[in-house]
């Protein structure tokens, strides 16, 4: 047992080093103000505002935050990061803490975020440019609610937001060069 | 480090005869605007040829990758995407114009990385099979106005058309954020918008909210955040009065204005606020028709805002209105005057 826990601390104490090395910021140098929290637009959807994201991270306590639902919707406003007193960049903390959860593979309840990441990069990968009413139609079907945001298609329609033709770049050999140098773009 | 001045550019480059407006840029228009922000797209272009700034659109532009790039391939893919705009675009011109934040935003962040890392640099150019060219200015429209157009020189021309109306600047989160890579106005109070606003006559009062975030892209994926979040931005212009909200992204365009009547299904509410694009408020100071400026492309009717300008309906009296030539300046006029300094541009007050 004894075993086990210091070797999850020095997991934990492995991770915070890494998110600090690759974000250039210092988890450390936070004093729990909480100015980060109190601007957060997306904290009433958080389960850890981000001033308890840096003292988890403070403490070690990684598979929290990895797993949190902080790390899957924080959607990078970067409020917080104007804010803080000690000029960390909390948004990026957050983002690296999101990328090393994505590496590790784990999944997280907030399917559709990921999803809507997924469609978006699927959909520039097959022409170079954004189609917008296939990423509509998309996310609705695979996230199995299609009649989300159908109240606003006649809108659309109506004033004209939309093309029905997938726009399209012309040297598509370039871009399949892009992804393919991500790894093939596969990762999900 | 592309620290250009507008007349040191002009010097070297210019080959006098090729030259329709004083300076010319590449154009980056990205996914929205030739998609659901049509009428920033349209807007733009017309404004910026009637201020004599020729826009030359980068050829073959990919996507940028926006937020999801960066934030779900932990590969390069938020570089690497708007690495190969970049290069393209260097090649062009010294100076590109982003006029959708997004971009703005995703294309100084990957020329930030590139100009950090020799690893993504030598990534680009396998992928691009040539060294990569990234070192082009990168402007927003907000930046390009105010760089181009001085303040009086406008004031001569928009004759205080926009008198009697007050327009809360928002600039939410992608022109600002990071500061230290965006490097655009004061990121915790930005006014750059402000003094072009108040050159065509119109009133804009400090809103305090004009940083705020609109919920950005959740959208689709988890829309109770952008509800919130527009509501508030929208809510907070409402009380103080505004009659209209300027922004200059069309992902908070789409947020406030597209989803102004989720919010008012969502939360009982009646708000019925205008969001107009920084061009098309432009454009209207400048004389040109809210037909062409797509002031109707929007959810929320800007027709009141319209009649208090004396456009009264958008349609037949936007065309009579912007007849008579006689009340607008020749081009010659602007053409003459001297550029916004950036320099001095930084300094002016918010009060």
């Amino acid at each position: 047992m004894a075993i086990l826990v210091s070797s999850t601390v020095a997991d934990g104490a492995a991770v915070v080093a890494e998110i600090e090395r690759r974000s250039g910021e210092r988890v450390s140098a936070c004093y729990q103000c909480g100015r980060c929290t109190s601007t957060c637009t997306g904290s009433f959807v958080f389960d850890y505002p981000p001033h308890r994201i840096m003292r988890l991270l403070q403490l070690g306590q990684v598979d929290e935050v990895l797993n949190s639902r902080t790390a899957q919707l924080c959607f990078d406003c970067m409020t917080c990061s104007t804010r803080c007193p000690m000029n960390i960049d909390v948004a990026n903390v957050i983002e690296h803490a999101k990328m090393i959860a994505d590496e590790r593979g784990i999944e997280g309840d907030e399917k559709d975020v990921r999803l809507f990441r997924l469609a978006f990069l699927q959909n520039v990968r097959r022409h170079g440019r954004l189609h917008e009413a296939r990423l509509l139609t998309w996310i609705n079907l695979r996230s199995f609610k299609p009649f989300n945001d159908l109240e606003l298609v006649p809108l659309i329609l109506r004033k004209k937001k939309i093309h029905i033709v997938p726009p399209r770049i012309r040297n598509r050999r370039q871009l399949h060069r892009i992804f393919r140098e991500v790894n093939g773009g596969d990762k999900s | 480090m592309n620290n250009r001045s507008r007349k040191d550019s002009a010097a070297i480059k210019a080959p006098a005869s090729a030259k329709p407006g004083r300076n010319a840029y590449s154009y980056f228009p990205g996914c929205s605007l030739t998609g659901s922000a049509g009428e920033y797209d349209a807007s733009f272009r017309l404004t910026s040829e009637a201020l004599g700034i020729r826009l030359d659109e980068i050829s073959d532009w990919n996507c940028c990758g926006a937020s999801p790039a960066p934030h779900h391939w932990s590969g390069n893919l938020g570089v690497l995407l708007p690495a190969r705009n970049l290069h393209i675009a260097s090649g062009e011109h010294e100076a590109m114009v982003a006029p959708c934040a997004g971009c703005y935003n995703r294309l100084k962040n990957a020329q930030h990385e590139l100009t950090g890392s020799e690893e993504l640099r030598e990534q680009a150019a396998r992928v691009l099979q040539e060294p990569v060219r990234y070192e082009i200015e990168i402007l927003n429209l907000v930046e390009l106005f105010a760089r181009e157009v001085s303040p009086e020189a406008l004031a001569e021309r928009a004759q205080g058309r926009l008198a009697g109306l007050n327009l809360a600047t928002y600039y939410g989160c992608l022109l600002t954020r990071p500061a230290k890579i965006m490097n655009f106005d004061n990121h915790r109070n930005p006014v750059s918008m402000k003094p072009l606003l108040r050159a065509t006559g119109a009133q804009s009062d400090h809103f305090p909210f004009k940083s705020e975030c609109c919920g950005s892209y959740m959208g689709l994926a988890k829309k109770e955040i952008v509800l919130r979040a527009s509501r508030r931005v929208i809510e907070v212009a409402a009380g103080l009065g505004f009659d209209a909200i300027v922004t200059a992204c069309p992902l908070c365009h789409q947020n406030l204005d597209l989803r102004q009547g989720q919010i008012n299904k969502a939360f009982g509410t009646s708000l019925d606020m205008p969001v107009l694009y920084y061009s098309q408020v432009l454009g209207l100071a400048l004389g040109l028709g809210s037909d062409d400026l797509g002031i109707d492309a929007h959810a929320i009717s800007a027709r009141k805002l319209l009649a208090k300008i004396g456009k009264g309906d958008d349609g037949p009296a936007a065309a009579t209105r912007s007849a008579p030539a006689a009340t607008r300046p020749t081009p010659e006029a602007t053409r003459s005057a001297p550029a916004a300094n950036p320099a001095s541009r930084r300094q002016v007050g918010c009060g």
